[in-house]
């Protein structure tokens, strides 16, 4: 039987965002969580191989109390069990350390994996690290940005489109693969499953305790990268307003702008207009 | 008494709502424009279990609990008004009347076709002379043999043009010179069967509201829904959940309504500030949160009463009395929040506007509502 | 890990070097750090016939090129490269490594930085060295909505990824003067487990929409499948691209390879004229890059009217006519 791990993570939704005006910084304990795309494409490529393959999928998840949301989504999609992390001392971990807590809880938990899938990167915070580091922190093989997968009996065959190259690759098991969000296009969560996932819970939490982590990590305190400044980036637009008759507003936007419209097409545009 | 929506319900009302923003929320002022149908999203929505919320596992349901039905349908209709009544209605007045009244053999036989969304359920009691007045009815299913032979008009179906099998209130003779309302179940392949014209309506326009037509529509006696005469029992029940649909409907579209104009506040500007910076709008904005909050509360605690088997009958009266009357109100405001943007077409805020006042109307007026809530309040021994 | 010394290293990403320039621009940079920290700039080189780019480098402001070069190098792999790179910067303890943000180095930083245990920040906008020599890396998150300055302050090498485009390498001096470590392929590379079974260049897709200068965004306001066809007109009229927000890939009017958002591409322009787009954040997170944005809308309460440059009030159609009358005038004349 296939052993299949998603690693998924809940991020907050972006158009619901609840910014500190003064400050400009994100009010995140107020933000609803959802799952992060990309680790729905990675959790849809998972299914697609375990109905294939007849395998069972474990979702791993670090992250709040409220991730254990993203688990059950995962299950009513067809994840088979979740496991999630959660503590205050894995609070602030960067992908260093995220990586290392997700390999620990792996080894505990699913220790017989054939392949790890996770999505490619995340729309919070954007590194796309977590996945290579993580195959390095279980030692195993890691291929990234995978558009298309294929298994036979001891080697996944890849397929993946890296810096305008197609590649098609090889990989040993156990391996990990972070999923590109082009080929698996997420399944919408059926009802039916969402209710199958609450009538036979199965979620393991876990804390650092249960991880049997050094007593003394604290995440934040351990992470290689601290964040010293967070900020939203200065909008200086002059914001113009142009309003009437179309031509004549089309008019004025050539007489003002019309360098700079020119300059972007690699035209002069403005000193043919008044011969 | 805990108020706080469980993990499940919060999990129901994510899927249903990326569902609905992804896959309706892109064509759904086109589907009101056309007044068409969309049925390539009813195939997407079939594997879902969107058509068979409360049908029990074993016939394909997905077995949901009354709370996470009306999520789902507010879900639905805070996108497309039109598609949370279809499905509604077909849970509500369709399925959900086979699954509490049909034999086992009548469960066998119709709700695994209904569960999976092959066959679209309708409900049909509206007639020319009837409608708050039952007793009205002039369908009539005279027996011959081990058969019905059914006559009548049905106007104002709701999935009426895409219905695959209809509830049908007829009229039977129950002794000598008795004659009392039955229901039937009709496959729109029944010979006789026929559907008219679609109507044109003011709002909820992506649904094929029709009349139907039977014409010596002969059905074996197992199409029979309960015992001869029991049309009237089974139909309130079945009507009483349907009300809890429809106001989880009239919720949906007021968040909806709701939503945009609190964002519209925020940017329109007039005398060099956002709209929302005026009392009289701040008011409006008030207002609507609070009526749309206790809305929600009621609706909720009327399924729950109902999971638990409680009567509810005066108390889902009650929800779609409430509503549908905050959903009036709060699309009617949100028009006025947008001045002359929210009556133009561009916005979809015309369009709450013009679905949610037929939840006024269908599953029992308001009036109707009035009148059993104040039968069950006045008949309360002191 | 202690340092030896303060050298700043580049990895040199040569697989694209007509498309990408990054590894240039990051000796650029580097050239402009290495004065702050007191080290020197070198470049680290792995494949076989790669003396080129060797000189390259050095051309571009390599003090020092270490090289592997051997015939079981000429194919990129992520394996032998990451086991190369730790050995070398075991043995040599550089302060700081910098790695272009393209597909590889993207997969191969975090591995690198895990081996030898100390930090990394993915897709800089900016490097700077701070009063106490730590490089501080400034990088974007929730699509350039937040921008955080990071250090790596007790693991050493600092290493940060940054796009291509970001820094602007400086002109080739072929003057320049560099010195050539070439270090042997050691024989204890562990065999490989991800092997390459075929790699083939991407037919060119013509421009991408994420490199040209000029691109027209529609949405809905357009009003019609047909009248958005003037998008593309205007787009080929100035020799732009087209990109579109999601409800228009649903309606059909565009395909889902112009979607420019969360969900699809990111652009940078030079100018970006949007018609018709009312500016969900799914849609204005792909184009803060955007140098000048001038939108149309007959609404001016639209987010999109409020992020731009010049907000024009009017009938997206009737301006996107307007706007092609006009500079077919002008180019004619």
């Amino acid at each position: 039987m296939l052993n299949l791990i998603v690693c998924i993570k809940q991020v907050p939704i972006v158009s619901e965002l609840p910014w500190d005006s003064k400050t400009g910084t994100l009010r995140r304990e107020l933000a609803e969580g959802m799952v992060n795309p990309s680790c729905k494409h990675a959790l849809e490529a998972a299914i697609r191989l375990s109905d294939q393959h007849n395998g069972k999928i474990t979702v791993f998840s670090m992250g709040p109390p409220m991730a254990e949301e993203a688990l059950y989504e995962a299950m009513a999609m067809g994840a088979n069990r979740g496991v999630l992390l959660t503590d205050k001392r894995m609070a602030g971990a960067d992908t260093y350390i995220t990586s290392l807590i997700l390999a620990r809880a792996i080894k505990k938990k699913c220790p017989d994996f054939d392949l790890v899938l996770c999505g490619d990167q995340t729309s919070d915070s954007e590194t796309a690290q977590v996945g290579p580091q993580l195959a390095e922190e279980l030692g195993i093989p890691g291929v990234t940005n995978v558009e298309k997968l294929d298994l036979s009996t001891h080697t996944l065959c890849l397929e993946r489109q890296t810096d305008d190259f197609l590649e098609i690759l090889e990989m040993d098991l156990p391996g990990l693969v972070t999923i590109s969000p082009h080929y698996y296009v997420p399944r919408h969560v059926s009802l039916g499953g969402v209710q199958q996932a609450f009538d036979y819970p199965n979620v393991d939490i876990l804390g650092t305790d249960d991880l049997e982590l050094d007593p003394g990590l604290v995440a934040l305190k351990h992470s290689p990268t601290k964040i010293i400044r967070v900020y939203s980036p200065a909008t200086e637009k002059e914001n113009i307003v142009l309003k009437g008759a179309v031509k004549r507003i089309v008019n004025e936007l050539f007489d003002r702008f019309g360098d700079r419209i020119g300059g972007a097409m690699g035209k002069d545009l403005k000193t043919h207009d008044h011969p | 008494m805990d108020f706080n929506p469980c993990m499940k319900h919060k999990v129901i009302r994510k899927s249903v709502r990326a569902f609905a923003e992804a896959e309706l929320g892109p064509i759904v002022s086109d589907l009101d424009r056309e007044a068409r149908f969309p049925w390539e999203i009813v195939e997407k929505m079939r594997p879902l279990n969107f058509f068979g919320l409360q049908v029990p596992e074993k016939y394909g349901g997905a077995g949901l609990d009354s709370i996470s039905y009306a999520i789902t349908i507010e879900e639905l209709s805070r996108v497309s008004g039109a598609m949370g009544l279809s499905i509604t209605v077909h849970n509500s007045v369709g399925a959900y009347p086979i699954v509490r009244f049909g034999t086992e053999e009548q469960q066998k036989r119709f709700l695994p076709s209904l569960a999976s969304g092959e066959r679209i359920g309708a409900f049909c009691l509206t007639e020319a002379s009837a409608g708050s007045d039952a007793s009205g009815v002039e369908t009539y299913a005279t027996i011959d043999g081990d058969e019905y032979i059914i006559n009548g008009t049905k106007i104002f179906v709701t999935n009426g043009g895409v219905c695959g099998l209809a509830l049908i209130f007829a009229n039977t003779d129950i002794g000598p010179d008795r004659k009392a309302p039955s229901i039937f179940i009709v496959e729109k392949e029944t010979p006789g069967f026929s559907v008219g014209e679609t109507e044109d309506l003011c709002g909820m326009r992506a649904n094929p509201v029709s009349s139907l037509f039977l014409e010596d529509c002969r059905v074996e006696s197992m199409h029979l829904l309960g015992q001869a005469g029991d049309g009237l029992k089974i139909g309130l029940e079945s009507l009483d959940v349907g009300r809890l649909g429809i106001a989880a409907q009239a919720l949906g579209i007021a968040q909806a309504a709701f939503e945009v104009s609190v964002r519209y506040a925020k940017e329109r500007q007039q005398f060099k500030k956002p709209i929302s910076r005026f009392q009289t709008i701040q008011n409006y904005i008030a207002d609507m949160a609070t009526e749309i909050d206790a809305a929600r509360l009621l609706l909720y605690r009327v399924c729950a009463m109902k999971d638990d088997h409680m009567p509810f009958t005066a108390e889902a009266s009650m929800a779609k009395l409430f509503c549908s009357r905050v959903a009036r109100k709060v699309t009617e405001k949100a028009v006025q929040i947008h001045g002359g943007y929210g009556y133009s077409k561009e916005y979809d805020v015309e369009r709450y506007f013009r679905d949610a006042k037929v939840t006024e109307i269908y599953e029992g007026t308001n009036e109707i509502m009035q009148v059993v809530i104040s039968r069950s309040v006045l008949t309360r021994p002191s | 890990m202690k340092t030896l010394n303060r050298d700043i290293w580049v990895f040199g990403d040569y697989r694209n070097y007509f498309q990408n320039r990054v590894t240039l621009q990051l000796l650029a940079r580097a050239g402009e750090l290495a004065p702050k920290t007191g080290g020197s700039i070198c470049a680290i080189v792995f494949g076989h016939d790669i003396g080129e780019y060797v000189s390259e480098y050095i051309a571009h402001g390599a003090e020092k090129v270490y090289v592997v070069d051997h015939p079981q190098l000429k194919q990129y792999s992520i394996e032998a490269y990451t086991g190369l790179m730790e050995r070398l910067i075991k043995a040599h303890r550089p302060e700081i490594l910098l790695i272009g943000a393209t597909c590889f180095g993207k997969e191969y930083a975090p591995k690198v930085a895990k081996r030898l245990k100390t930090g990394l920040t993915a897709d800089c906008i900016d490097l700077d060295i701070n009063k106490d020599g730590l490089m501080i890396q400034t990088s974007p998150s929730f699509g350039g909505n937040l921008i955080a300055e990071i250090l790596t302050p007790n693991n050493r090498p600092q290493i940060a990824t940054v796009r291509a485009g970001t820094f602007q390498e400086i002109s080739h001096n072929a003057d320049a003067k560099g010195e050539v470590i070439s270090m042997p392929i050691p024989d204890d590379l562990p065999m490989e487990r991800v092997r390459l079974i075929r790699s083939e260049r991407l037919p060119k897709k013509g421009r991408k929409i994420e490199d040209t200068s000029v691109v027209i965004c529609g949405g809905r306001g357009m009003g019609s499948k047909q009248k958005f066809k003037k998008i593309f007109e205007l787009a080929h009229l100035m020799d732009g691209e087209v990109g579109v927000t999601r409800p228009v890939v649903h309606a059909g009017w565009s395909g889902p390879n112009t979607l420019v958002g969360q969900a699809g591409r990111q652009i940078s322009p030079k100018i970006l004229i949007s018609f018709g787009i009312s500016g969900a954040i799914q849609h204005t997170a792909a184009i803060d890059d955007a140098d000048f944005i001038i939108a149309v809308n007959k609404n001016p309460n639209a987010t999109m009217m409020k992020l731009a440059d010049v907000a024009v009030v009017a009938d997206a159609n009737q301006a996107c006519l307007a706007i092609i009358k006009e500079i077919k005038k002008k180019i004619q004349l």
